[in-house]
């Protein structure tokens, strides 16, 4: 395929990967140390997030142009997608533990600081990578 | 973990792994598979009169995603 991000506008500083890792970096690490359904956890969610969105919303930043139409080796995604959607949609109709949704296998491994610090980095990195599209 | 748990867990690791496999598939010189960015690109795009559905249903998605698993 084309890759037409390649003639992406030029970044504002504070837009630039090496400003925006370290910040999302530190988000992460005290992100990750906040206890589930705590107010502090869901107002830097909340936040991180509204920013994230009011700037993907926004005309703020330069976005990089998308293809103008899918073309048929696309369908490749379906398979993947179609295999998570499947399972999901019948671990979370049967609604036991026996048979568990992704959430409630990641629960265990989420309560470790660093995988919780390490997901809340790849959370806001992929977030940002959505604003840019 | 029981058998039913194992075989789950296995089933959401063959999804992710065809995940990884089909990107890598997409940035390899010549290949006509779009990247996953290519993909949520043209999906964000996709606008209803003057609402940028696609923008806002990745968005809502991806948040939701974030306060699923990192606040509750």
């Amino acid at each position: 395929m084309d890759r037409p991000e390649l003639v992406a506008g030029v970044d504002r500083v504070w837009a630039r990967p090496v400003v925006l890792a370290p910040v999302f970096a530190l988000a992460a690490l005290v992100g990750g140390a906040l206890p589930s359904f705590s107010l502090r956890a869901n107002l830097l969610v909340l936040g991180a997030g509204g920013a994230l969105l009011w700037l993907g919303m926004s005309a703020t930043l330069p976005k990089r142009p998308a293809p103008a139409r899918l073309p048929r080796a696309s369908a490749w995604w379906l398979l993947p997608i179609g295999i998570f959607a499947v399972v999901e949609g019948v671990t979370f109709l049967i609604g036991s533990r026996e048979y568990p949704t992704l959430s409630r296998l990641a629960d265990p491994l989420l309560e470790h600081y660093p995988a919780r610090a390490a997901a809340y980095f790849g959370w806001l990195w992929v977030f940002w990578a959505m604003v840019r599209r | 973990m029981t058998l039913a748990q194992v075989g789950i867990a296995a089933a959401f690791a063959v999804a992710l792994g065809l995940f990884a496999a089909v990107e890598i598939a997409a940035r390899r010189e010549g290949s006509r598979v779009p990247t996953l960015g290519e993909v949520c690109g043209v999906v964000m795009r996709y606008r209803v009169g003057p609402l940028p559905v696609g923008r806002i249903a990745m968005f809502g998605f991806w948040w939701w995603l974030g306060w699923h698993f990192l606040a509750r």
